[in-house]
């Protein structure tokens, strides 16, 4: 099959992949070392003046020179070894390398395939919408350099060729748009074949698994987006919406944490699925559910953040008996979970010796004046935990305590009594850390709860957005009659933190800039309105698009077809095909009955009439020489013939000749060619060949 | 060469499929299409970004691998329309000697609607081109092949292929023309006996070496004709000496198969094409015969193709 075309690569065609490898490598620039981009450049620099003739082809040592340096300065950026990062680095930098030898076809299509491959790897970093269109920039100019590297006749000049190679790639890209979007829908979902390092760039985010109030001078908020929810009937309202994250139990005199030790995420499952695991019996199913769905954005970290208590979920999720609800791996792409939580019900009538254990517990002998001020307290509130609770919460209300972003520190020692006595200014850590304190001090059960408070309600999608700057604290306190009940020890000194929500709240102690920008988005309603638009279509994307998982597959599939097996889907998905390969052999005309031109058909009529005849015309024979060889046989058919001739090279070839006329004098001899009598009656006249002619 | 069954059988089904015509418009029947090297390598690259897609449960990535999938698929049939509705069409050969190159002359036209790029038509290692139907209506190629024997070259298959738009997939179809073409035995200088340069007499006619005229006798030469020893003067002198016969320009000359001086059909024939090609050249009035066949002296292109291909179809099976 081998074909002996010279298929070396053209000045153009190193040109198109140039504009290819640009566009592939430049989004990398974000999250791997930048100077692969100037190696990238210089490599194809460097190969298009060995096509000018200006610079000689490297040596095989120049390249191994160029390629340890290469190494070498992977090595040096610090990237962590063994990383996907890393191997990526490595694969770009062959990537760019490699347009250095791009001297045959072959290596084009290496070259343009690796790109297709780093297409594809950067969503490994980014599955954002821009990210996506992004991507589809990168597969049109990688398309178009693999048509432009292809050997050609040039007949256009170079942009013109350019151009329309350019045209054709994206009109090809688009076109598969179809297809691609139908196996997307109908692919099959696999489970992971192994399991994976890091994802390449992932770094943890979101809340943290510690809290240590005392240590934070300075809490930078981000406003990144946490997740997304949306509510199947009513929303509740703002001041209901605490997102459960986890439970901070075990508190060292400066630090909270989960548990008394450090689990990794795979003991931490195990812990869950064992100790730690939610039994049914725990909780009594009461009142209406609030269902919702909520989409996570990747975090690195397992944790989800739900409503409490979610009871009912459908996802790739395990629950805790602290009534969270995490993800059953780390999440690298976004989660989406279903869920129903049940506010009225009463959860853990009946504490169990670890969990009261885990509640109660207090580091040995520290913050002394807290457990005096405890013990008069609940003296004071004659032991009842409700006058108790009001007693702190009032304490917290009409005593100076502030909230604030920048808390002074509060050192290492003794930090819940620095914060009740002498500095008096922190945030939702600092109160609830102190809140559950106060209530192990005197015996009553009670944790910490991180997650997120509120969100920013998006009008356009009808959807909530909860941002990483909604991370909150509140506290669990245990009693036998009621069981866990939550309580927000922060909402008594800031109270606008709850209702009007972080975003306003925090507004107040940003600088200048942010405010004045807020100003701006506040007075221009349409900025705002747009804003949400975009977050809106984001959220659209991330959930049907980015999200689109078994499970969602699953729930499109089951809602378009009803219950459906296999044997059905695979029907189906088989006659979608055929349709559309139909529908595009109909589009792309490969049924269409090839057309005659006018003058074939005009040729092709000739020839018939006077195949009938015993003529036959060579296929390179003219009409003019067919009607000579013709006259000498038959004399009026000639004649004929000769018109007939006359008529069709000016039909051909005369630019001047008047084409309706010519084809009507054209038919007409037809017509008459067709009636012409053959003179020798009775015999048939034997095919002429010119080559027997001179044989005589 | 020697083909296996397989592709005997193979060779036997394209025969009948495609047989000899002279001129074909590509279309179903005729054309195939199979993924090529890269198109198969973008499967392998496919496999990889599904795995990849798997292993991360990453949409994006499936999203990059179906698109090239559907990509791979849509170009079958980009490539495939760049073939069909092409119509070929063999116009002659030009006659040639053996051990020269047959030179075949093709059309290619297409339909006033669409534009075919990139099109290869190959005599498998014999020749190749490249040529566009986009910028005309129809273009003419030329294909060489190499005449190894005397008599009718009958072209082989020509390969016509494409990889457009994107060198994903290659489609092709075979077009065999129905046209013979004329090869001449390849001329031989023979300048060793028989001089049959012609030399110039005193008188100042072209002479050549032939027959009729008794020009002058000299010494024998191995390879003289045993009929043309001067006998009576063997018998003088002892010595051999050959009569040798002159063919003035002005009268017919003749060639003779018999007085070449080999005994080797096809050196013969070599022998006498080269001297009806030296003839041709003076503008000589000459005849040719050769067993079976007496063309009578004359001169001019055709009377000279007549001598050509009398002598190469000499003892073949043809008419």
């Amino acid at each position: 099959m081998g074909c002996p075309m010279n298929k070396t690569i053209t000045y153009s065609g190193m040109l198109w992949l140039l504009a290819a490898q640009f566009v592939v490598m430049l989004p990398f620039t974000l999250y791997l070392p930048w100077w692969l981009i100037p190696i990238m450049v210089a490599s194809v620099i460097w190969r298009l003046r060995v096509l000018k003739g200006y610079s000689a082809q490297p040596n095989a040592l120049v390249k191994t020179l160029l390629v340890a340096m290469g190494v070498g300065g992977l090595v040096l950026s610090g990237l962590p070894f063994p990383s996907l990062d890393l191997m990526l680095a490595v694969l770009l930098l062959g990537f760019a390398f490699k347009s250095l030898e791009v001297v045959q076809l072959r290596d084009g299509v290496i070259v343009i395939f690796l790109g297709y491959l780093l297409v594809a790897l950067h969503f490994l970093y980014t599955q954002e919408i821009l990210a996506g269109a992004y991507g589809l920039l990168g597969m049109t100019i990688l398309t178009g350099a693999l048509i432009g590297i292809q050997p050609a006749v040039t007949v256009l000049n170079p942009f013109e060729t350019v151009r329309s190679h350019l045209k054709l790639a994206t009109l090809m890209v688009l076109q598969a748009i179809p297809l691609m979007l139908i196996i997307f829908f109908l692919a099959p979902r696999l489970p992971p074949l192994w399991s994976l390092p890091m994802m390449p760039g992932q770094t943890k985010t979101g809340i943290s698994e510690r809290m240590t109030p005392g240590d934070i001078a300075d809490l930078t908020r981000s406003t990144e987006l946490a997740f997304r929810a949306t509510f199947k009937n009513t929303r509740p309202p703002q001041a209901q919406l605490y997102w459960r994250g986890l439970t901070l139990n075990y508190f060292d005199g400066k630090t909270w944490q989960q548990l008394p030790e450090d689990y990794d995420f795979i003991n931490f499952k195990n812990q869950v699925k064992g100790e730690y695991a939610l039994f049914n019996k725990n909780f009594e199913l009461r009142g209406d559910p609030i269902e919702y769905e909520a989409l996570y954005v990747p975090s690195g970290q397992p944790w989800l953040f739900t409503l409490t208590p979610t009871l009912n979920v459908e996802g790739d999720v395990i629950r805790a008996a602290d009534y969270r609800v995490m993800a059953n791996t780390i999440t690298q792409s976004p989660a989406l979970i279903k869920a129903s939580s049940y506010p009225q019900t009463i959860r853990d009538t009946k504490l169990t010796h670890t969990m009261r254990h885990l509640a109660s517990q207090l580091p040995q002998g520290s913050d002394p004046r807290t457990h005096e001020l405890a013990q008069r307290w609940w003296r004071e509130s004659g032991q009842n935990v409700e006058r108790y609770i009001k007693l702190i919460l009032h304490h917290f209300r009409t005593q100076e305590f502030y909230y604030t972003l920048s808390p002074p520190l509060l050192g290492d020692q003794n930090t819940i009594d620095a914060f009740l006595f002498d500095s008096r200014k922190g945030f939702c850590s600092h109160y609830a850390g102190s809140f559950v304190f106060l209530m192990r001090a005197v015996g009553i059960p009670a944790r910490v709860v991180v997650g997120y408070q509120g969100g920013k309600w998006n009008e356009q999608g009808n959807y909530l957005a909860v941002y990483q700057y909604d991370a909150h604290a509140w506290v669990e306190v245990w009693q036998p009659e009621t069981g866990w009940v939550e309580y927000d020890p922060t909402t008594a000194v800031a109270p606008s933190r709850v209702t009007e929500g972080s975003d306003a709240f925090l507004a107040q102690e940003e600088g200048l800039l942010r405010q004045s920008f807020r100003a701006v988005q506040n007075n221009l309603p349409w900025l705002s309105s747009l804003s949400q638009q975009l977050d809106a279509l984001q959220y659209q994307w991330q959930r049907w698009v980015v999200g689109y998982d078994h499970d969602t597959q699953a729930n499109v599939l089951r809602k378009w077809l009803g219950d459906f097996s296999i044997t059905t889907l695979t029907l189906v998905i088989l006659s979608v095909f055929v349709a559309l390969g139909v529908l595009w052999g109909i589009w792309l005309g490969l049924w269409r009955k090839p057309r005659l031109t006018l003058e074939q058909s005009l040729m092709h009529e000739l020839d018939q009439i006077l195949a009938k005849k015993g003529f036959k015309r060579e296929p390179a024979q003219t009409v003019g020489d067919f009607a000579q060889q013709v006259s000498s046989k038959q004399a009026d058919l000639g004649k004929l013939l000769q018109q007939f001739a006359q008529h069709f090279e000016s039909l051909c070839y005369n630019p001047m000749a008047n084409k309706a006329d010519t084809t009507q004098q054209l038919k007409r001899l037809l017509k008459q060619l067709k009636k012409a009598p053959i003179t020798q009656l009775g015999r048939k006249i034997a095919p002429l060949k010119p080559s027997r002619i001179s044989e005589g | 060469m020697r083909l296996n069954p397989w592709e005997q059988r193979w060779q036997h089904w394209l025969d009948q499929r495609l047989p000899a015509k002279n001129q074909r418009t590509l279309a179903q029947r005729s054309i195939f299409i199979i993924p090529s090297g890269s198109g198969l390598a973008l499967l392998v690259v496919l496999g990889l970004l599904m795995i990849l897609g798997i292993n991360f449960q990453n949409s994006l990535v499936y999203v990059v691998c179906f698109w090239l999938l559907a990509l791979f698929i849509l170009n079958i049939l980009y490539t495939y329309r760049n073939l069909a509705g092409v119509t070929i069409k063999a116009l002659r050969i030009e006659p040639c000697f053996a051990g020269s190159h047959a030179v075949l002359e093709l059309e290619l036209s297409r339909m006033p609607t669409r534009a075919h790029w990139n099109i290869v038509l190959d005599w498998s290692k014999q020749d190749h081109v490249l040529v566009e139907l986009a910028s005309c209506q129809s273009v003419r190629i030329q294909l060489s092949h190499l005449a190894t024997k005397r008599g009718y070259f009958e072209p082989p298959r020509i390969k016509i292929s494409t990889t457009y738009p994107t060198g994903l997939a290659l489609a092709w179809s075979y077009f065999t023309p129905d046209l013979k073409g004329l090869v001449y035995p390849e001329p031989l200088q023979q300048d060793s006996a028989l001089a049959h340069q012609g030399n110039t007499d005193n008188s100042g006619k072209i002479l050549t070496a032939g027959g009729s005229d008794f020009n002058e006798l000299r010494a024998y030469k191995t390879g003289d004709p045993i009929q043309r020893i001067h006998w009576a003067k063997y018998a003088q002198t002892g010595q051999l000496y050959t009569k040798s016969f002159v063919d003035y320009a002005s009268e017919a000359l003749w060639l003779d198969w018999n007085q070449v001086p080999t005994p080797r059909t096809e050196q013969r024939l070599s022998v006498l094409c080269a001297q009806v090609l030296e003839l041709n050249a003076t503008q000589a009035v000459f005849g040719l015969k050769i067993p079976g066949k007496t063309i009578e002296p004359a001169s001019g292109e055709v009377h000279y193709e007549q001598c050509l291909k009398a002598l190469a179809l000499y003892g073949l099976p043809y008419e």
